[in-house]
C-alpha cells in the first residue's frame, strides 16, 4: 500500500485553480497524518503543459496523471489476428456499457482487456483498422442513420475516454475517494473491482446534470436529424445525444453502485443522484463549513446608514441587474439606504458597464456603490444584510462567513441556499428563519425582504441570532473535517471485499 | 468541433473547389512539363542552329544542354518544390503578397545553393576551357530559373503570354545564333541559347509581377516550410533523378560517347528514350480532359457528404463510387495509351525512316515506348494518390523506381546492346505494379484512412 487514500480527480487539482480544487487541498492539509496520492485525469493534449497551481502539502506521496482519451501507444502490442478477435468480443460489453451499464458488464470488459498480458494503447483501441471496424458496427447498432462524422467523434471522446481510465496504471491505496462521478466515477468502479477496496464518492456539483446541459447546448451535435421539424420521427429515433447523455448516466450509475458512500454538499442534489441511479441508503450529505471562531468574533458596527453587502464576482450568472433594480424600490421603504457590491469588475467588462449605466438610469449614484475586489473580514462587521441574487449556485460560502459574523442573507432559491437560510429538513429542533428566500430575477421581492429585515428590528434580531446558531451548530470546518477523518478511517480499517459480493448484499433494497 | 482534416478543411471552402481540381492536373503537367521543355527544346535548337554550323559544334553544346537540364532539374527540385506548396498555401487562403517576394527569395535561394556544385563541376571536374566553363555556368543557372518561374506561371493559367514567352525567346536564340555561331563558335552558340533563356525569364517575371502587383516582403518566409515539407523536396529531388538515372548509366555504356571533356553521353540512348517519351502526350492530354468527369465528382461527393454529416451507409456506397470511377477512368485511359504506344513500337521503322533516325535506336525506342506507358499509368496513379493527400507513401514510391531503375539499368548494361533499354522498361512495370497495388490497398481503406490516419485533428490531439 502505498497511500492511505488516493484522490480521483478529473480536470481539477492541482492544475486548475476554483472551488473543488481549494476544497481538496484543505481536505488534504486538514489530515496531516494520512498519505495521499493523486490520480488525476487530465484533458487530451495538456500533459506536457500541466502546471501546478497549488502547493502540494507534504502529505502527498504520489501523483499519476492520466491523459483522457489519448491513449499511449505501444510499439509492441498485440497481433493483428488477436486485434480482430478482441475488438469482436469488446462489440458487447461495450454497447452494454453505453447503454445500460452494470459492473459485470465493466468487470468483463477489464477482463478482455487484460487477456492478452500485454499493454494496449492507441494503436489498438482507437486507431487500429481493426477500432474503426468496431465503431462501425457500433454505429451501425446503435445509430444508424445518425451523422457518421458526428458519432466518429463522439466514440472517440467516449470510448477513448474510457479506455484510457480503464487501462492506465494507478497508485495502490487503502481507499479511493473520486471527486466527481463521469471518468473518474468510471474509474472508481474499475479500481473497486480490481483491488477490492472500499471507495468513497463526493460529488460538489452533479457530473451529468452539468454534462446534460454541455451536451444539449452543444450546436455541432445538431444532425439532420434534430433539425428535422417532424417531431414524431425525432422521437422515434435515438439520437447522439443520446448517445453521450447514456454513456455518463452509466459511468455514473456504476460510481454510485460501487461507493461505499456517495456524498453531496446539500440535500437538494440527493435527488439528482436518484434520479441517476444511486441508492437512497449510501447517500449521505456533508456541508462545507467555514471556520466560525474567526468570524464570530468580527465586531459589527451600530451606527450609520442601514447597509447592504453583495459579495461576488460581476458577472451575468450572478444576476446583478436584479439587485440594482431592486434597490430602486428599496430606496421608498428605507431612504438612506445604501448597497455595496464588493468583488472584481474585471472578468465580463462589458456586464461591468452595463451594470454601472443602469446605477447611472436609476439615479442610484447615492445608494450603490462597487467597491471592487475587498477582503471580506474587514467588511461583514460593517454590513446589516448579506444579499444573494445568483442564478445558480451549489453551496454559497459567503452566506455561512456572514452567518458566522451575524448577517442574516436574502437569498435567491437556487443550490443550498434556501438550506442554509431555513435550516435543513432533519434540523431538530429548528433554529428559525436567517433570513429569507425570494424567487429567481424578482427586483421587488428583493426589495420587499431586504426592507422588512432593515425596518423590522425584532425580526432582524431573531435572523440574526438563527443564522449566527445553524452556522455555529451545523457549518462549523471542523465538523467537515472530522466527518471525512472519521470516513477515511473506516475505509481504511475495512478489510478486502469482493465488489460484486458486496453489490449483492445491497441487492434487496434494489427494485 | 475539430474537422476531420487536411483534405476536408481544404474541400470546406467550395468556392475553391474548382481550383482544388486545378491544382492537382497542374501537378501532373509540372512534373511532365520540365521533360517536354527540354525535349522540345534540344529537338528544335538542334534543327535550327544545325544550319548554321558544324555537326561537331552541335554536338557538343547538345553535351552542355543536357548536362545543365538534367542536374539543374535535379538540384533546384527542393527549392521549386517546397516554393510550389508555399504559392498553393498562399493562393487557398487568398494572401499573396508575399509572391513577389517569394519569387526573389526563390531565386536567391536558388542561385545560392547551385552555383558552389555548379562552379566546382565545370571548373574542376570537367575538362573545358574557362570561357566555355563560364558561359555554361550562366546557362546552368537560367535553366533553374526556369524551373523555378514554371511553378508561378503554372499558378497563372496564362498559357498563352507562356507559350508567346517561349516561342519569342527560342526565336531570338536561333536568329542571334546564326550571327554568334560565326564569330564566337560553340560559345556563341551557348550565349545564344541563354539570351532565348534571359528574353523568356523576362516576359515570365513581367507577367508573374504583373498578376501579383505587391512589395517585395519577407523573401525568405518560405524557408520554414523545409521542415515541415521535408517529404516534398526529397520526393522531388527523388522523381527527378529517377527520371534520369537510367541516362546517367547508360553514358557509362561502351557505345557511349566518352568524350575528353569529361562529360560522357550516350546520344543514341538519350535521343530514342526522349522520342520514346513523346509517346505519351496524347494520354497526358486526355488525362486533363477526363480528370474532372466520374472520379473527381465521386472523389468530392466522397469528402462533401461526411462534413454534411452523412450516415455510414451512405459513405459506403460514396466509398463504392470512387473505386468504380477509378476502375473506368484506369481502363479509358489503358486502351488509349496502350493503342498510341503500340501504334509506336509497330511503326518505330517507319517513323525512323521517314524522320532519318539512326536504326541503332529502334530497340531502345521501343523499350522506351513500353517504359513510359507504365510510367504514365504511374503518374495516373501518383496524381491519385495526391488527391488523398498520401505525402510519404508517394516519396517511397518515388525512391522506389530510382532505385529500380538505377539497378535493372546496371544489370541489363552488362547484358550488352540488345538489352539497352530494357533497364528502364522493367523498373516502370515494377514501380507501376507496386504503386497500383498501394493505391488499391490505401483506396480499399479509405473510410479508415480519411477518418483516422490522414485525420490532422486525430493525429495532433
Amino acid at each position: 500500500m502505498n497511500s492511505d487514500i488516493c484522490l480521483i480527480l478529473e480536470g481539477t487539482y492541482p492544475y486548475v485553480s476554483g472551488g473543488v480544487s481549494g476544497w481538496t487541498h484543505e481536505l488534504i492539509k486538514e489530515q496531516p497524518d494520512k498519505k495521499f496520492s493523486l490520480f488525476c485525469l487530465v484533458p487530451p493534449g495538456s500533459l506536457k503543459k500541466l502546471k501546478h497551481k497549488y502547493e502540494v502539502p507534504p502529505n502527498v506521496v504520489e501523483i499519476v496523471n492520466v491523459e483522457l482519451q489519448h491513449l499511449p501507444l505501444y510499439k509492441k502490442s498485440i497481433s493483428k489476428l488477436e486485434r480482430r478477435r478482441l475488438m469482436k468480443r469488446l462489440h458487447e460489453p461495450l454497447m452494454k456499457l453505453q447503454t445500460n451499464a452494470s459492473l459485470e458488464d465493466l468487470e468483463h470488459l477489464l477482463g478482455l482487456l487484460k487477456a492478452s498480458g500485454k499493454k494496449l494503447g492507441r494503436e489498438t483501441l482507437t486507431d487500429s483498422k481493426e477500432a474503426f471496424g468496431l465503431l462501425c458496427d457500433m454505429y451501425e447498432e446503435a445509430l444508424p442513420t445518425s451523422s457518421f462524422l458526428d458519432y466518429f467523434w463522439s466514440w472517440r471522446a467516449l470510448l477513448g475516454g474510457l479506455f484510457s481510465v480503464l487501462t492506465c496504471d494507478y497508485p495502490q491505496a487503502a481507499c479511493y475517494h473520486s471527486l466527481c462521478t463521469g471518468y473518474a466515477g468510471l474509474f472508481m468502479a474499475r479500481v473497486s473491482l480490481e483491488t477490492k477496496r472500499p471507495t468513497l464518492l463526493a460529488e460538489h456539483g452533479i457530473y451529468t446534470n452539468e454534462r446534460r446541459i454541455e451536451i444539449g447546448t452543444a450546436e455541432w451535435l445538431d444532425d439532420q436529424q434534430s433539425l428535422n421539424l417532424n417531431v414524431d420521427l425525432r422521437a422515434t429515433r435515438k439520437s447522439l445525444r443520446d448517445f453521450w447523455i447514456d454513456s455518463f448516466i452509466g459511468y455514473s450509475r456504476l460510481a454510485y453502485q460501487v461507493a461505499e458512500w456517495s456524498i453531496t454538499l446539500y440535500e437538494g442534489n440527493k435527488e439528482l443522484q436518484l434520479d441517476d441511479g444511486a441508492d437512497p441508503k449510501y447517500l449521505k450529505v456533508i456541508p462545507n463549513g467555514i471556520d466560525f471562531e474567526t468570524y464570530s468574533k468580527i465586531p459589527r458596527k451600530s451606527e450609520g446608514r442601514p447597509t447592504v453587502g453583495f459579495i461576488g464576482r460581476v458577472v451575468p450568472i450572478k444576476d446583478l441587474k436584479t439587485l440594482i433594480r431592486a434597490c430602486g424600490f428599496l430606496r421608498e421603504s428605507v431612504p438612506d439606504v445604501q448597497v455595496w457590491i464588493m468583488g472584481p469588475t474585471e472578468e465580463d467588462a462589458e456586464y461591468y458597464e452595463e451594470c454601472l449605466d443602469l446605477v447611472q438610469h436609476g439615479g442610484l449614484e447615492e445608494v450603490v456603490r462597487f467597491l471592487g475586489k475587498v477582503n471580506i473580514k474587514e467588511y461583514l462587521g460593517q454590513i446589516d444584510v448579506l444579499v444573494l441574487t445568483s442564478l445558480s449556485e451549489a453551496q454559497p460560502l459567503v452566506i455561512l462567513e456572514a452567518g458566522g459574523v451575524g448577517v442574516p442573507s436574502v437569498a435567491t432559491d437556487v443550490g443550498s441556499c434556501s438550506e442554509l437560510i431555513f435550516g435543513s429538513p432533519t434540523e431538530d429542533p429548528p433554529i428559525g428563519p436567517g433570513g429569507a428566500i425570494c424567487p429567481l430575477a424578482s427586483p421587488t421581492a428583493v426589495a420587499e425582504a431586504l426592507a422588512k429585515l432593515l425596518n423590522d428590528r425584532k425580526v432582524y434580531e431573531r435572523c440574526s441570532r438563527a443564522i449566527k446558531e445553524r452556522v455555529d451548530r451545523y457549518y462549523r470546518k471542523e465538523l467537515q473535517h472530522q466527518a471525512y477523518r472519521e470516513m477515511y478511517e473506516q475505509l481504511i480499517a475495512q478489510p478486502k471485499v469482493d465488489t460484486l459480493a458486496r453489490m449483492g448484499a445491497r441487492m434487496p433494497v434494489e427494485d | 468541433m475539430a474537422g476531420i482534416g487536411f483534405v476536408l478543411r481544404r474541400l470546406s471552402r467550395q468556392d475553391n473547389l474548382l481550383g482544388l481540381m486545378q491544382a492537382y492536373v497542374y501537378s501532373a503537367l509540372i512534373s511532365t512539363g520540365p521533360w517536354m521543355f527540354t525535349i522540345l527544346s534540344l529537338g528544335s535548337i538542334t534543327f535550327l542552329a544545325g544550319k548554321f554550323t558544324s555537326i561537331d559544334v552541335l554536338s557538343e553544346f547538345r553535351r552542355v544542354i543536357i548536362y545543365n537540364f538534367a542536374f539543374s532539374l535535379v538540384f533546384s527540385a527542393p527549392i521549386f518544390m517546397v516554393v510550389t506548396r508555399y504559392l498553393a498555401d498562399a493562393i487557398y487562403a487568398k494572401d499573396v503578397k508575399r509572391t513577389p517576394g517569394l519569387l526573389i527569395g526563390g531565386t536567391l535561394l536558388m542561385f545560392g545553393t547551385q552555383l558552389p556544385p555548379v562552379l566546382i563541376f565545370y571548373f574542376g571536374y570537367a575538362n573545358i576551357n574557362p570561357a566555355l566553363a563560364f558561359a555554361a555556368t550562366i546557362n546552368f543557372l537560367l535553366i533553374s530559373e526556369i524551373w523555378l518561374i514554371s511553378v508561378f506561371v503554372t499558378a497563372l493559367k496564362d498559357y498563352k503570354t507562356v507559350t508567346l514567352a517561349f516561342g519569342l525567346g527560342m526565336g531570338f536564340s536561333a536568329l542571334s545564333s546564326a550571327f554568334l555561331v560565326e564569330t564566337l563558335g560553340l560559345i556563341g552558340l551557348l550565349t545564344s541559347f541563354s539570351l532565348g533563356l534571359c528574353i523568356i525569364i523576362a516576359l515570365l517575371v513581367a507577367r508573374i509581377l504583373a498578376e501579383y502587383p505587391y512589395r517585395f516582403e519577407k523573401p525568405f518566409d518560405f524557408i520554414q516550410y523545409f521542415p515541415r515539407y521535408w517529404e516534398v523536396a526529397a520526393a522531388g529531388v527523388t522523381y527527378n533523378s529517377a527520371s534520369w538515372v537510367d541516362k546517367w548509366i547508360m553514358w557509362f555504356a561502351p557505345e557511349g560517347d566518352h568524350s575528353p571533356t569529361g562529360l560522357f553521353l550516350y546520344p543514341n540512348y538519350d535521343s530514342a528514350m526522349f522520342l520514346a517519351y513523346l509517346s505519351i502526350v496524347p494520354s497526358m492530354a486526355m488525362f486533363i480532359m477526363s480528370v474532372e468527369t466520374s472520379f473527381f465528382e465521386a472523389y468530392l461527393r466522397f469528402y462533401r457528404d461526411i462534413q454534411n454529416k452523412a450516415p455510414l451507409s451512405q459513405i459506403r456506397r460514396n466509398h463504392k463510387a470512387i473505386l468504380d470511377s477509378l476502375i473506368k477512368s484506369a481502363r479509358n485511359f489503358l486502351v488509349i495509351q496502350g493503342s498510341v504506344s503500340v501504334i509506336c513500337i509497330l511503326l518505330a521503322s517507319k517513323i525512323f525512316l521517314s524522320m532519318g533516325i539512326n536504326f541503332m535506336q529502334i530497340s531502345i525506342f521501343r523499350f522506351g515506348v513500353l517504359g513510359s506507358f507504365f510510367q504514365v499509368l504511374t503518374l495516373f496513379v501518383n496524381i491519385v494518390l495526391s488527391y488523398f493527400d498520401c505525402r510519404s507513401a508517394y516519396l517511397k514510391l518515388q525512391g522506389f523506381f530510382l532505385v529500380s531503375n538505377g539497378v535493372f539499368t546496371v544489370l541489363f548494361l552488362m547484358g550488352g546492346f540488345r538489352f539497352y533499354g530494357m533497364g528502364f522498361f522493367f523498373a516502370s512495370v515494377a514501380t507501376f505494379v507496386v504503386s497500383a497495388s498501394y493505391m488499391m490497398y490505401y483506396l480499399l481503406r479509405l473510410p479508415y484512412h480519411t477518418f483516422v490516419t490522414t485525420n490532422a485533428s486525430v493525429n495532433s490531439d
